[in-house]
């Protein structure tokens, strides 16, 4: 098979990997040495996605803007690893992971430099940062399931270090507890990972679903891999079990592959199954209430860069897998939960604005902050407001575009907020926020710049937190109006908690902690670390079509998908009946169940008064109907 | 013509700009110590004030003063009706939930009065720029051009440009190093720190950029960005003295408080943006011009329905898809939570009760900023968005604002008459005035309201600035320790004393008088025209005409104090003196307009107040089917015709309780403060309960802050405690009791069975072994037996078992 973008990309995501082999040649004691190769492996990185990304270079491994190219994967490549369980290295990338790889080597770089400061075990540090970054650039490549696991266990390690060496005083305490959290994460999702490995069988797939999902590399070699796994004759009984993410998502949306009950018959779908186990290792990552807990102490106790790195890049692989993995594969499932979904996300918004509010440390208000901030993307990806008989997506679309658009603006924002933290950090040594004051007056340029990040946090318009906010806020109103009204509310505590801290860190006469006479101005150093990220603050603020023009294609696309899904379980004769049934809607609910899922449409129903309303969806939806359900999914399958 | 006009107000609303950003940059070396700084500022605003004008004759000379053009407007109207048929159809009283009696009402009045614009408003739309573009879901920048926008950009840019002088004079002491005698340090000294000239008026640039993008928002996601906005640039100028602790918190409260309204708005957004999918006001054009998706006002007042209020069926729709069992009254409310959530914006923006705290702790910011910011524009802000807004807006919630304008307008009022801090009293007098405005919005006097906001907008930053300038000479905001200024500062005292009587509405009635007697006349006069048809709320013009009297009060009891009578505190007065001429050459200029803004133009009907050129331009800007009788389909109340007020019999009546109000309380402010007939501590002490709640600002600080604030903290404290206290609690015990598990585990399995399985094989070996040692006795005859007896019996076993 031929990969021209083998190589490049493979040699993106294991160039820092790589570079820890000459950083172990270096001289221990060299620390200026070791960090200038580590700063120059990131940029390299950095420079190298940069490139990808401009338009008008062309190449392999270049990110294309060209209309019948954007949507779908690019610089796909995939070589057979592991062909006894069928496990391939399989890369691509399309709008939803390409941002977050240029995040990611963006604010690798950036911590990077942040890094300066740190002058213990400078060189296992550094070691440790550089595969730390394989493996965050690994995860958004990786389009095997295999493949995305390994990254996401190769990631875990050298955080745990990183925090458990170079951190605060409790850092032993905040590193085991982020191993666990993550580690309960991965574990649920190896179990969801090996459900749907031994559940999946590629030879369901129609000819355009294998060619689209890279199993076979044309349309010609279909045949030959027909008849390679037959579906028929002594073979038929041995399924092709896969890993491709993208089969999967085939297999999901176009299947009943994963419509099978688990335990016991009629009991929850294999692929409900899934959904819950990968959204709670997802959503741990993300962090939503109530299994945030360990970002508060990790980032406390983290050092400076490796709170910038958690907050810009870690928390957005929680969003990345709901929207690449979750909800793909188990369209389903997603859709019954998204209300559990939103809930979450809102939840979250409110808990971690409030919590914030209360805290007296500067860096665990940040860390809330990010709570509350990711709430929205959490919210963003689970507003499913499409429903009968229309179809309408658009707000649904809006909203995922949202979410995305957030987390890269989250990501610039809290990594920049968390930077500014350390900055003062490396200076005064405390982050009591009662023991500030006056920070404006002693150092001018860094309090502008702080101004500005934080705005950007608050929500600002004319700064990247505004786009995502909004959009997310104003599309949810379609799936539920009180869930929108309640995430309208946080901005009010987000104005609350970031303007009090303002005051208290930077406006007033004097500084009223220990050490004033460390408070300098920023060196060149730090500035060159902050603007890039006042300058990307800006530039989404304004002309945030600049990243949906990467972005929204693909994510548009996701959602069409699983739209497509949607509509194929609500046959066309459903559309006839609503009329019916919505005169019907007060009368007997149980014998109205019973005629619709004869009708096959069971879960399409708009559930008049109640979908876009809240609480009783879940009610509705937790009855069994196992059947019927499964009649139309075959039916759909097939047809 | 639309490209001229657009691309000159793009200029003059890019123009500050640019000079944001020029100072935001250069700012510390533009000039000696940032002087060229104010400089910078104050030529963006005046191109942009020149650019304005130039924006504003264009239109006059397009379209006229008038819509229907005047000079012989008898002979166009007819023309008019004959040619658009649609005149005529427009009594068709079939048109659902709108009383169009007024229609030849309009007619009596047409002719000499422009009510007799026929068709739609002339009004240029388009974009600019898209900032997010999902195919069918577009927010953009762009312009929303109608007399009205005209107008308050020329309003905008004059008096932010007359300020930005009057802050050079101003702002003088920022030029070198300043000691805030309000600020003690640990140390007991004062604090001394650098100018911050160049800042302010970097804030300033940034403010008027922000304000005019309001203006000229050509939707409402625009209005709400730039609705932030002004609204951190409010909080940096509040905050501008960054080191006081009131100041800052100052700053705090207004944005905060402001994002209490923007949440309401917020809900307004999502409920139109949920179920409308557009926000342009007037529609979204695709690249050849063509309207591609009708705007929020054409979808609520169709042109096929004669510009009736309906229920934009895109809301019916949204409202059937939610599974509403009555789509068409659910979509109704729809449209209720839509306006009421815009207006629930509004209301923190202009401070309106019961948003209106942060306002009066807003003057802790320099006086320029409370005459721009606080008074004269952003405050007004919330003013011109109902306006921009009402087509959407139904009965029901013109009778929300209406009744929030008239607590505000009252309430507000009682406050000032105990204030002793001149920009105090100034600030509550805005609250005041901004409800009057609101009120007037909402009995339906559309012309009214809007022409309240453009002359309180010019005498109310002329008194601002006045105080300023008195605060600038004693060095106090008390108005305890002025008296007699008169004598020192002639043209600061004539000038404010224009500006006052411009507010109480001061003139002759039928005849003559300050701009501020036409606006409130018309709003009385709408009140109570809006009272004559609504029984039920006819009380709320008794209270607006209370208020007048109030405000005369309050006014001349703020004038006495500081100008007429004995110094009383003589150390102040010694050294008082009339500020610079860079100071007192705008309040002339503002005097000038604040006496002549809505003076009638025509000297033959020189005494009838629609005639004047600015109440003819307004009523060519108004939104179009908002002149006619509509009632509301869920409270029982008729929004009756503007020009119904304009009736010889109202006007006549509000008139006259105008100036009978007004001038009781001005008689009454000269007994107690300049006759000395009364006193004033006499007074007091007569009604010291009164006054100790008037003084305390009817606690609604205290209130809110029981209420709101502390419930917040505590919820917030509460969260971060479950935190700690449950989630991790849990989660530390999980891991304790994980230990403790393995370690029972490792004892009892591991110790005990493993272990103990292991140590019994071994105890068992050694005890084999024990029991093997004994026949080891080293004695060789013994061993030799053995060895007999072994190969005796290996021999028998080979012999006999194998043979068998």
């Amino acid at each position: 098979m031929d990969n021209p973008t083998l190589w490049p990309l493979t040699a993106l995501v294991f160039l820092p990997a790589a570079a820890t082999l000459v950083l172990l040649l270096l001289p221990r004691d060299n620390h200026e040495l070791i960090k200038r190769v580590s700063l120059f492996v990131t940029v390299i990185v950095f420079v190298a996605t940069v490139i990808m990304a401009l338009p008008g270079i062309t190449g392999a491994a270049h990110f294309s803007l060209d209309a019948d190219a954007v949507a779908e994967m690019q610089a796909v490549f995939q070589v057979s690893w592991i062909p006894s369980f069928n496990i391939e290295y399989f890369m691509g990338m399309d709008g939803i992971s390409f941002p977050l790889l240029v995040l990611t080597a963006f604010i690798g770089m950036l911590a990077m430099g942040a890094s300066w400061p740190i002058t213990k075990h400078v060189k296992a540090y550094c070691v440790l940062f550089l595969l730390l970054e394989t493996g965050m650039l690994g995860v958004f490549l990786a389009l095997d399931f295999f493949l995305f696991y390994v990254f996401w266990e190769v990631m875990l390690l050298p955080m745990y270090f990183l925090i458990g060496v170079w951190g605060g005083p409790r850092r032993e305490y905040a590193a085991i507890k982020f191993f666990l959290y993550t580690l309960l994460g991965s574990v649920l999702m190896l179990i969801a990972i090996l459900m749907l490995y031994f559940n999946s069988d590629l030879r369901q797939l129609s000819d355009e679903q294998l060619v689209a999902a890279h199993v076979v590399p044309d349309q010609q070699s279909v045949a030959a891999w027909r008849s390679a796994n037959p579906a028929d004759g002594a073979a038929a009984d041995v399924p092709r079990h896969t890993f491709n993410i993208l089969a999967l998502q085939q297999l999901g949306q176009t299947t009943d592959q994963f419509s099978n009950s688990v335990f016991t018959e009629g009991g929850k779908s294999i692929q409900w199954w899934a959904f819950v186990l990968l959204f709670i290792g997802f959503v741990i990552k993300v962090p939503s209430v109530p299994v945030h807990t360990w970002l508060p102490d990790a980032h406390v106790e983290a050092p400076t860069p490796i709170s910038m790195i958690l907050a810009g890049v870690l928390l957005k692989m929680g969003g990345y897998g709901i929207i690449r993995i979750c909800y793909p594969i188990c369209p389903e499932a997603a859709y019954d939960l998204a209300w559990v979904v939103c809930f979450i996300g809102v939840v979250s918004m409110v808990y971690g604005a409030f919590a914030a509010l209360a805290q007296k440390d500067f860096k665990r208000m940040v860390a809330y902050s990010s709570v509350s901030h990711m709430g929205y993307v959490v919210l963003g990806l689970g507003v499913w407001s499409a429903v009968a008989p229309s179809f309408n997506a658009d707000y649904w679309k809006m909203g995922m575009n949202g979410a995305m658009f957030q987390m890269i603006a989250h990501g610039i924002s809290s990594a920049g907020m968390f930077f500014l933290v350390g900055v003062i950090y490396d200076r005064v040594h405390h982050r009591e926020l009662d023991k500030f004051g006056g920070l404006f007056a002693k150092m001018p340029v860094y309090s502008g710049i702080a101004i500005l990040i934080f705005f950007a946090g608050l929500g600002l318009p004319g700064l990247c937190g505004f786009i995502g906010e909004v959009l997310v806020v104003l599309s949810a109103w379609n799936f539920s109006m009180v869930l929108a009204i309640i995430s309208a509310f946080v901005v009010i505590l987000t104005a609350a908690y970031i303007l009090w801290a303002l005051q208290r860190v930077y406006l007033g006469p004097e500084y009223k902690g220990p050490h004033p006479e460390a408070l300098t101005p920023i060196t060149p150093r730090e500035w060159s670390i902050a603007i890039p990220l006042c300058i990307f603050a800006i530039v989404l603020g304004v002309y945030p079509q600049s990243l949906f023009n990467y972005m929204s294609p693909s994510v548009d696309h996701t959602v069409d998908a699983l739209v497509e899904w949607q509509q194929r379980q609500a046959p066309a004769a459903l559309a006839e009946d609503d009329d019916v049934q919505r005169e019907n809607a007060d009368r007997d609910r149980v014998l109205r169940r019973d005629v619709e899922s004869k009708s096959k449409g069971e879960r399409q129903q708009p559930a008049p008064a109640q979908v876009r309303l809240g609480w009783n969806r879940a009610s509705h939806d937790a009855l069994p109907e196992p059947e019927s359900r499964r009649a139309a999914v075959t039916q759909a399958g097939k047809g | 013509m639309e490209s001229i006009l657009s691309n000159l107000l793009l200029l003059a609303w890019l123009l500050p700009l640019a000079s944001f950003c020029v100072i935001l940059f250069f700012g510390p070396r533009l000039g000696t110590a940032g002087r060229g700084a104010a400089f910078v500022a104050t030529g963006a605003i005046v191109s942009g004030f020149a650019l304005s004008l130039t924006a504003l004759i264009l239109w006059v000379g397009t379209h006229g003063i008038s819509g229907a053009h005047h000079a012989d407007s008898a002979d166009t109207h007819a023309a008019d009706q004959t040619l658009s048929p649609d005149s005529q159809v427009a009594i068709d009283p079939s048109a659902a939930a709108v009383h169009l009696v007024a229609a030849d009402h309009g007619d009596a009045h047409g002719g000499d009065h422009g009510h007799g614009r026929v068709g739609p408003k002339a009004a240029y739309f388009g974009d600019w720029y898209t900032l997010v573009d999902f195919d069918r879901l577009k927010i953009t920048i762009g312009y929303y051009i109608d007399a009205l926008t005209v107008l308050m950009f020329t309003m905008v840019t004059l008096i932010a440009s007359c300020i930005h002088f009057y802050a050079m004079g101003y702002m003088h002491d920022e030029l070198h190093d300043v000691t805030d005698h309000e600020v003690t340090l640990s140390n007991g000294e004062h604090l001394k720190r650098p100018g911050r000239y160049h800042r302010f008026f970097q804030y300033l640039s940034l403010f008027c950029f922000s304000m005019l993008g309001i203006v000229v928002a050509g939707n409402i996601a625009m209005t709400f960005v730039f609705w932030e906005l002004v609204g951190i640039c409010s909080y940096f100028l509040i905050g501008f003295y960054i080191e006081r602790k009131s100041a800052s918190t100052a700053a705090n409260k207004a944005f905060i408080v402001n994002r209490v309204g923007d949440f309401g708005m917020i809900i307004g957004l999502m409920a139109l943006w949920g179920s409308l999918g557009t926000f342009s006001f007037g529609g979204e054009k695709n690249d050849a011009g063509d309207i591609v998706k009708p705007g929020m006002f054409a979808q609520a007042r169709a042109e096929t329905d004669h510009y009736a209020l309906k229920t934009p069926e895109a809301m019916v729709e949204s409202a059937r898809q939610m599974g509403a069992e009555d789509p068409e009254h659910t979509g109704h409310v729809l449209l209720i939570v839509a306006g009421l959530g815009i207006f629930c914006g509004c209301v923190g923006k202009s401070a309106q009760f019961p948003l209106h705290v942060w306002l009066p702790d807003a003057m802790e910011g320099p006086t320029p900023v409370s005459a721009l910011v606080h008074s004269a524009t952003m405050v007004a802000a919330g003013v011109f968005l109902v306006g921009r807004f009402y087509p959407m807006f139904t009965p029901e919630v013109l009778l929300t604002i209406a009744i929030i304008g008239c607590i505000t307008l009252f309430m507000a009022a009682t406050i000032a008459i105990t204030a002793t801090d001149i920009k105090r009293v100034l600030a509550y007098s805005t609250l005041s005035q901004l409800g009057y405005m609101m009120f007037a919005l909402g009995v339906g006097g559309w012309v009214a309201g809007m022409l309240h906001l453009i002359t309180h907008a010019f005498f109310k930053s002329l008194l601002f600035m006045c105080s300023g300038s008195v605060i600038h000479a004693v060095h106090t905001n008390e108005m305890t320790q002025m008296g007699g200024l008169r004598r020192k500062m002639p043209i600061t005292a004539y000038t404010m004393l224009v500006g006052c009587l411009a507010i109480i509405g001061a003139g002759v009635p039928t005849l003559v008088g300050l701009s501020g007697y036409y606006s409130k006349d018309a709003i009385l006069a709408q009140a109570l025209h809006f009272g004559k048809n609504n029984a039920a709320w006819d009380v709320m013009f008794y209270v607006a005409a209370a208020g007048a009297a109030i405000t005369a009060f309050y006014m001349f009891r703020l004038w006495f104090m500081t100008f007429i009578g004995q110094p009383r505190d003589p150390s102040r007065y010694d050294h008082a003196h009339e500020s610079p001429r860079v100071m007192w050459m705008p309040l002339v200029v503002l005097a000038f307009f604040a006496i002549f803004v809505a003076t009638p133009a025509d000297i033959e009907n020189f005494t009838d107040p629609t005639a004047s050129p600015m109440v003819q331009l307004l009523e060519q800007a108004r939104p179009d089917g908002t002149g006619i009788d509509f009632s509301g389909q869920l409270a029982g109340v008729m929004m009756p015709a503007e020009h119904g007020s304009h009736d010889e019999e109202i006007h006549l009546a509000a008139g006259m309780i105008a100036f009978g109000t007004a001038m009781f309380g001005l008689l009454l402010a000269c007994c107690l403060y300049w006759w000395r007939i009364l006193d004033p501590e006499e007074v007091r002490s007569m009604f010291a309960p009164i006054y100790r709640f008037l003084r305390n600002k009817w606690w609604f600080d205290e209130l809110y802050d029981a209420i709101f604030i502390r419930p917040t903290l505590f919820c917030g404290r509460c969260i971060a405690q479950c935190d700690r206290g449950a989630i991790d609690w849990l989660i530390d015990h999980l891991a304790i009791w994980m230990r403790s598990f393995t370690a029972g585990f490792d004892r009892w399995i591991d110790r005990l069975f493993v272990d103990g399985l292991i140590n019994w094989v071994a105890q068992r070996t050694y005890a084999l072994g024990i029991w093997l040692r004994k026949p080891q006795t080293g004695r060789l005859r013994q061993y030799v037996v053995f060895i007999v007896v072994g190969t005796m019996a290996m021999y028998l076993l080979a012999t006999f078992g194998l043979t068998n």
